[in-house]
C-alpha cells in the first residue's frame, strides 16, 4: 500500500506549486503559492525540485500524520510547530517518525505557511501545474481525513544528542513585520494620474478583508487617474497597482485576470509579491519607490541566497546520505 | 511620443517598448490601424515565442499591445527589448497572418434573467432592445484575443453607435454563459466568475474544455456570430460545446 500524507486539522489548505506558468496567452491566470520565496524555500530544504507539489497553509491551525518516516520542511509566516508535542524549527529540515502528529498553529504575523515533504507526494495536474485556478472550479481544498500520497520515504534519522538540531542550514528567512514596506516600480500608465500619483508613497494603506489571492484591495488615500478615455483590454502584469473607481486601491496577485482595463500606476516588484502574499487583511502597507535596477537587483540577491542554500542543503544530505531530489 | 523618453519608453518604427515592472515589458502598437495593430502584436507574439529567449515564460497580445513577462533572473529589460525591437522591424507594419480564420455560431437568450442589462444598455444608447439583440447578432465578430476570465473569447464590439459604459458596481458572481458587452469590445463569460461588464444574454454552449490544452477550440481572428434563440430552446445546446463551423 502506498506511504500516505493523512490530514488531521484542515484548516484551509491547499495543495500548491509556483503555478500555471506560459498560460497566459490562453488567457489563464499564474496562480501558484503567493509567497513565491517562501514556497521555494520549503521545497529547497527538502532537497526537492522548487515546483514540487507542496502545501499552503492559510491562516488556520493544521495537523496531518504520516504513514511512514519523513522529512519535511516547514516555511512562510510564523507559527508553532510541533512533532508528537515537541517544539520543532521552521526553516529547517524536520524528521518526522511514522505515526507522529505533526502541529502547525498560531501562524501570526503573516498569513500563509508552506509545508514541503522530501520527495513530495501526487497530485492532480491542469495544463502543466497543481495549483488551484478558483475560477476553473480546479484544486480542492483538502479536508480532515483526506490522504495524500506520499512519493518517497525518507530513513529515519536521529542526532546522536538529542539536544542539538540535526540540521542548521541557514535559509534566507524573509521579515514579517506588523507594517508592511512594499516595493514598487513605477507602471507604463504613471503619467495618466499627474500629481496625484505621489499619493501612493505618502501614507499607508490598510488592506481589506476582501482581498485574496486575485487581488489585495487597500483603503487610503487614494490616487486619481487624470485623463480619460476608454481603455482597451490588455495584458496586466502580476503586481499592477490599479485605480478602479472608488476609493479602494487594487493590486492585482497571482490569480488575477491575464486582461484588464484599468491605468497601471505602479507595479509591485518580484520581492514585494512574495512579502505581498503574506500581509494579512487589517495590516497596514506602505509603498517605497524603487528603480527597475533596483527591483531586479533586490530579486537576483533573493533567488541567490536560495541557490546557496540548495547548494548547502545538498551537502548536508549527502553527508547524512539522504537521497535528494535536487533539481529545478 | 519620442524615442527614448523620460518613461523608458523606445519607439521601433510600429511599437512602442514600455517597462512593466521588473519582469515584464509591454510593446504597444502605434501609428496602424486597430487591424494592422492587432495583427503586428500578435506577429510579435509568434515571433517572440519562436525565438524562444531564456527567461521570457509569458506573451499575451490583446487589441493593440503585447505584454511579455520574464524572469528577470533569466534575462534582462535590455533583452528582452533588443529582440521585441528586432523582431518588430523584421515583421514591419503589415505582416501576414498565418492562421486561417474559423467561424462560431453561437446561440444565445438574450434578456430578462439571462441578459438582465439588455434594458439599461438600451436606453444608454438610445436604441429598441430587439435592434441592440440585431446588432449584437447581425455580424461576424472577430476574437481579438483570450483573456480574464479564464480564457474569455475577447472580440470586437458590435456596431452600435456609442460605448457601452461598465456597471457602476460589478456582480460578485456571473453566470457561465454569459454574453456581455462593454466599451468596444464584446465578451463570453466562460465560467463563473465576478464581472462588470453589462450582460446581454447567455449561451447554453459550453465555451471551455477543461480536459483540452490548450482549453478553448477558438484563437485570436477566429469569428463569432451570435444567433438569437428561445429560452424553450434552451435545452437542445445545453451540454454541447462550442465548436467551429464547417463551410
Amino acid at each position: 500500500m502506498a506511504d500516505t500524507l493523512t490530514i488531521r486539522t484542515a484548516g484551509i489548505v491547499t495543495v500548491q506549486d509556483l503555478g500555471r506558468v506560459g498560460r497566459s496567452r490562453h488567457g489563464l491566470p499564474v496562480n501558484g503559492a503567493a509567497d513565491q520565496h517562501s514556497a521555494r524555500i520549503a521545497n529547497v530544504l527538502c532537497g526537492n525540485d522548487e515546483r514540487a507539489p507542496l502545501l499552503e497553509i492559510t491562516a488556520l491551525d493544521f495537523a496531518c500524520v504520516p504513514s511512514s518516516d519523513i522529512l519535511l520542511a516547514v516555511t512562510g509566516a510564523p507559527a508553532d510547530v510541533t512533532v508528537d508535542g515537541g517544539s520543532r524549527p521552521q526553516w529547517e529540515p524536520v524528521p518526522v517518525r511514522a505515526g507522529e502528529a505533526v502541529r502547525v498553529t498560531g501562524i501570526r504575523r503573516g498569513l500563509r505557511v508552506y509545508l514541503a515533504v522530501l520527495g513530495s507526494f501526487e497530485a492532480d495536474y491542469l495544463q502543466g501545474s497543481c495549483a488551484p485556478d478558483t475560477i476553473l472550479g480546479f484544486g480542492p481544498v483538502l479536508r480532515s481525513g483526506d490522504e495524500l500520497v506520499l512519493r518517497t520515504a525518507c530513513p529515519p534519522l536521529d542526532h546522536p544528542f538529542s539536544r542539538i538540531p540535526l540540521f542548521r542550514l541557514h535559509a534566507p528567512v524573509p521579515r514579517f513585520p506588523t507594517t508592511w514596506t512594499i516595493d514598487v516600480t513605477d507602471g507604463p500608465d504613471r503619467a495618466e494620474f499627474g500629481d496625484t500619483g505621489r499619493r501612493l508613497f505618502d501614507a499607508p494603506f490598510t488592506v481589506s478583508p476582501r482581498s485574496n489571492h486575485i487581488g489585495l484591495r487597500l483603503q487610503g488615500e487614494v490616487p486619481r487617474r487624470v485623463t480619460r478615455g476608454e481603455i482597451l483590454s490588455r495584458g496586466v502584469p502580476i503586481g499592477a497597482v490599479e485605480v478602479p473607481a472608488g476609493d479602494e486601491l487594487l493590486v492585482l496577485h497571482r490569480g488575477r485576470g491575464v486582461t484588464a482595463g484599468y491605468p497601471v500606476l505602479a507595479v509591485v516588484t518580484a520581492t514585494g509579491l512574495s512579502a505581498l502574499g503574506q500581509v494579512r487583511p487589517g495590516q497596514t502597507i506602505r509603498f517605497r519607490h524603487r528603480t527597475l535596477d533596483q527591483a531586479v537587483t533586490a530579486h537576483r540577491t533573493q533567488r541567490n541566497a536560495i541557490d546557496a542554500l540548495r547548494t548547502r542543503v545538498r551537502t548536508a544530505f549527502d553527508a547524512l546520505r539522504i537521497r535528494a531530489q535536487v533539481g529545478g | 511620443m519620442s524615442s527614448p523618453d523620460a518613461d523608458g519608453a523606445d519607439m521601433n518604427g510600429n511599437v512602442t517598448i514600455l517597462d512593466c515592472g521588473d519582469s515584464a515589458l509591454v510593446a504597444k502598437a502605434v501609428g496602424l490601424d486597430a487591424e494592422a495593430g492587432w495583427r503586428l502584436v500578435h506577429a510579435l507574439a509568434d515571433a517572440l515565442d519562436a525565438v524562444g529567449l531564456t527567461g521570457v515564460h509569458d506573451v499575451v497580445p490583446t487589441y493593440d499591445a503585447l505584454l511579455v513577462e520574464f524572469d528577470c533572473t533569466g534575462t534582462d529589460h535590455d533583452t528582452v527589448r533588443r529582440v521585441l525591437s528586432h523582431e518588430a522591424a523584421r515583421l514591419g507594419p503589415h505582416p501576414a497572418r498565418t492562421k486561417p480564420a474559423r467561424r462560431f455560431v453561437v446561440p444565445v437568450v438574450y434578456g430578462g434573467e439571462y441578459g438582465p442589462d439588455l434594458p439599461e444598455v438600451a436606453a444608454h444608447l438610445g436604441m429598441a432592445e430587439s435592434d441592440v439583440v440585431a446588432l449584437h447578432s447581425g455580424s461576424d465578430l472577430t476574437v481579438r484575443c483570450l483573456g480574464a476570465p479564464a480564457g474569455a473569447p475577447m472580440m470586437d464590439g458590435p456596431p452600435f453607435p456609442g460605448p457601452v459604459p461598465r456597471l457602476a458596481s460589478p456582480r460578485v458572481r456571473v453566470d457561465p454563459g454569459s454574453v456581455a458587452v462593454a466599451g468596444r469590445q464584446a465578451v463570453i463569460c466562460p465560467m463563473p466568475s465576478p464581472g462588470g461588464w453589462p450582460l446581454l444574454g447567455r449561451t447554453p454552449v459550453r465555451v471551455l474544455d477543461l480536459h483540452r490544452d490548450p482549453i478553448t477550440a477558438y484563437r485570436p481572428g477566429d469569428t463569432f456570430r451570435f444567433a438569437p434563440i428561445t429560452p424553450d430552446e434552451w435545452d437542445d445546446y445545453a451540454d454541447t460545446s462550442l465548436a467551429a463551423c464547417h463551410g
